[in-house]
């Protein structure tokens, strides 16, 4: 699979200039006198980024020279601008590198079966954080924070580990142990529409009952506008994406002791009212719509709100799909009745393959460490020679980097102050249970959620019969 | 009598309707994917839809030779399905034969078994195969992708082909054998012409499993192995579904298999009818 940024900038012309002969020779006799010399020399500059800056940092780049490792990733445009600029890991360390798209359905089976047969196939994959409960219960993968803090492996300074948005790196820690890098994630921001708002003089919602109340103001669906939309699809993914912000915002908690509870008050007041909001105001199949459904939606006009991924903006304030741009408004999530207001702490990250040899085990991390360092951040994002710019960068400063906020402040209003906020003060790393059975419990609220939105069951029938199914996973 | 004739026209008429209506249930979807795949993004979802729209050749461009070109993976899934379905009939024709005319022992067992593999739901082989192709080196090669399919298409040839094979009278082989044919002559010149149709048949549903198969494709491919089926995931991002460029890619996948099906279709519906009427019967 290729992929090429759209820039003309990059592209090669075919004509072999004198110079560039020259430089070849010289090169070529360069190597011949001093083969030592060469290599600094030729990768003096990346093809995307400057190698000077990687190089600054106190390790040896090339202790892993000549491996070869294939990283797992989904089909997504932030991974496309990975593979795009992953030529100039290849020249910095030696390792061949590739990365192999896998469908984002298929993904987590591919890489349980991987770690779980210790086959190695897989140096890395786009790791979802809630698997590493699993990955770490198994031993199928290293602690980080033994390679973060063997000062020949990693730079610390130069790394700043710390710079990685909390969330994400809560997320990816098991027990306060670190087990992945992350390379993309996301906050859950509210999105509306600003002229409908302001044209019905409403201000975004500050409380989940303020956001039922617009929902009523703006909807119309005489004239297809409906209120609001959330995720209901059924997945570990998909309705229990949402789900689980407005469960903690109503104050609910996963885990009473060890046992997981699902069928607590708080559980049934937050699907009580993500059911009654849906059903209200949302349009007609809103149970078999995903994230992508609801951004078309919104961006053909039909929907005053949504509450999902902050990356979704990217969607909607496109002008070659949407009739909404330059209406677009965002907000922070808004608060439950427990004051909390929490979004999702999703992000994709790259942990290392216990079953890999150690000299892998080394290139896996300099990959890891390549991929979250502020550099490459940077040459996904604003630097991206195409036309697709990652919304996710991983890091806090790029979210106050002028350059990257310049690039975001685009989307619409507010878009850079709810997304920042968010970061800062909404991500909760037990937004979902975790634990090593996840996968199993996930499916089994996704299917409890469904059921209670389409009215085969009451909401705490639901429950009830999730709650025994949940006890009966995790008896084992 | 005109009273019945009228109760006639109205009978057909509604036949013709009800007929039309569930057959429209089937091809509407592709109807739409036809649309949808010249339409530009932003049409593709507009409502109420534009029914007259400036029909666009980008998306077919872009599946062919944009950024997540199809061309490859066409290739891809060519090799596969193709080798598989050659080799499919080429085991399992004389496999057939044997089973429908040789006096071989144990022979109801083995033909039960041979169909008992395919009482495996493909999920629960998944992870066997994986480990197999992974311990001889052949994940993501079309070597191991070959032999894959051929553990699926192999039982499912002989089963078809065995009851082609039997409903040719014994009678014909009976007059080779006098004038002193060999087995193989038999079953290169008498039996191979007459169950023509029904190797039609096997050969397009062997090549449409190959050519459609998502499941194995995706585990135990990867960056050399991967078939249009997985390719076209690509359209299907977390980010956003590019419905236009994913219905176009999908009407070229398709192609293929429908020119073969106009190839194969009077041998196709010969074989059909064959293998329907029991004439000749075991014997």
């Amino acid at each position: 699979m290729s992929h090429k940024p759209n820039s003309s900038g990059r592209a090669r012309s075919g004509l072999v200039t004198r110079r560039d002969i020259l430089k070849t020779t010289l090169a070529g006799a360069t190597s011949l006198a001093a083969p030592g010399l060469m290599i600094g020399r030729a990768h003096a500059a990346g093809e995307y980024m400057d190698l000077a800056s990687f190089q600054g940092a106190g390790i040896n780049w090339r202790m892993a020279e000549g491996e070869k490792i294939t990283i797992a990733v989904i089909p997504a445009g932030y991974f496309n601008n990975l593979e795009t600029v992953l030529p100039d890991f290849v020249t910095l360390t030696g390792v061949e590198a590739r990365l192999e798209m896998i469908p984002p359905g298929q993904i987590r089976q591919k890489a349980v079966l991987d770690l779980s047969s210790k086959t190695g196939t897989y140096a890395s994959h786009a790791a979802d954080p809630m698997y590493y409960e699993l990955y770490v219960a198994n031993g199928w993968i290293d602690p980080l924070d033994d390679y973060l803090g063997d000062d020949k492996l990693t730079d610390a300074a130069w790394f700043d580990y710390e710079d990685i948005q909390p969330g994400h790196r809560g997320a990816t820690s098991v027990d306060g142990r670190p087990y992945g890098i992350p390379y993309d994630g996301e906050a859950t921001i509210q999105i509306y529409r600003k002229d409908v708002y302001d044209a019905k003089g409403i201000a975004p919602a500050e409380t989940l009952d303020e956001y039922r109340a617009n929902a009523e103001a703006v909807h119309d669906p005489d004239n297809r506008l409906w209120g609001c939309a959330l995720r209901g699809f059924r997945g570990a993914g998909q309705n229990m994406y949402i789900y689980p912000s407005i469960f903690r915002s109503f104050g609910g908690e996963w885990f009473d002791g060890e046992r997981v509870v699902v069928d607590s008050p708080e559980a049934l007041a937050a699907l009580e009212y993500y059911v009654s909001l849906l059903n209200a105001y949302a349009p007609a199949g809103v149970e078999n719509w995903n994230w992508p459904d609801i951004a078309d939606a919104f961006s053909q006009g039909t929907l005053g709100s949504y509450i999902d991924a902050h990356g979704s903006a990217a969607v909607v304030a496109n002008p070659e799909k949407s009739k909404v741009v330059g209406n677009i408004g965002f907000a922070r999530w808004p608060k439950g009745p427990s004051g909390k207001r929490v979004t999702s702490i999703w992000n994709w990250s790259f942990p290392i393959n216990g079953a890999l040899s150690e000299k892998q085990k080394q290139a896996t991390w300099l990959f890891a460490q390549w991929a979250g360092s502020k550099e490459v951040q940077v040459a996904t994002t604003y630097n991206y020679p195409g036309a697709y710019k990652r919304t996710g960068a991983n890091r806090a400063s790029l979210w106050k980097d002028a350059k990257f906020l310049e690039l975001m402040s685009g989307f619409g209003h507010n878009y850079v102050e709810a997304a920042t906020e968010s970061f800062a003060n909404d991500t909760d790393p037990d937004w979902r249970p975790r634990l090593p059975q996840w996968p199993a419990v996930g499916d089994t609220m996704a299917t409890a959620i469904q059921s209670a939105l389409v009215g085969q069951a009451t909401p705490a029938a639901a429950l009830k019969d999730a709650q025994e199914k949940i006890d009966k996973i995790l008896k084992g | 009598m005109s009273l019945h004739r009228r109760a006639a026209t109205r009978r057909k008429v509604v036949l013709m309707a009800v007929a039309a209506a569930l057959l429209l249930v089937w091809v509407f979807p592709l109807i739409w994917a036809v649309i949808v795949s010249f339409k530009s993004e932003s049409d593709v979802l507009a409502y109420p839809p534009t029914v007259f729209f400036e029909p666009i050749g980008r998306n077919y461009e872009d599946a062919l030779f944009g950024d997540f070109s199809i061309l490859d993976s066409l290739a891809t899934s060519a090799i596969v399905s193709v080798s598989t379905t050659v080799l499919t009939i080429v085991l399992a024709v004389p496999a057939a034969y044997a089973f429908a005319r040789l006096k071989l022992p144990a022979k109801k067992s083995i033909g039960f078994y041979t169909l008992a593999t395919q009482m495996v739901p493909p999920v629960g082989l998944v992870i066997p195969y994986f480990l197999i192709l992974n311990k001889v080196s052949m994940l993501d090669t079309y070597t191991g992708m070959i032999i894959v399919y051929l553990t699926f298409s192999l039982p499912f040839a002989i089963w078809l082909m065995v009851s082609y094979m039997e409903d040719i009278p014994f009678e014909m082989e009976e007059a080779a054998f006098l004038d002193k044919a060999t087995r193989w002559q038999t079953l290169w010149h008498i039996i191979i012409p007459q169950v023509r149709g029904g190797i039609a048949v096997t050969v397009i549903f062997v090549f449409l499993n190959a050519w459609n198969e998502f499941l194995f494709a995706v585990q135990l491919g990867g960056n050399t192995v991967r078939p249009v089926t997985v390719a076209m995931y690509n359209f299907v991002s977390v980010e956003q579904t590019l419905w236009a460029k994913l219905s176009a890619a999908a009407l070229i996948a398709m192609l293929p298999v429908v020119i073969i099906g106009i190839a194969a279709q009077k041998q196709i519906v010969k074989g059909l009818t064959i293998g329907a009427v029991k004439g000749g019967g075991r014997r």
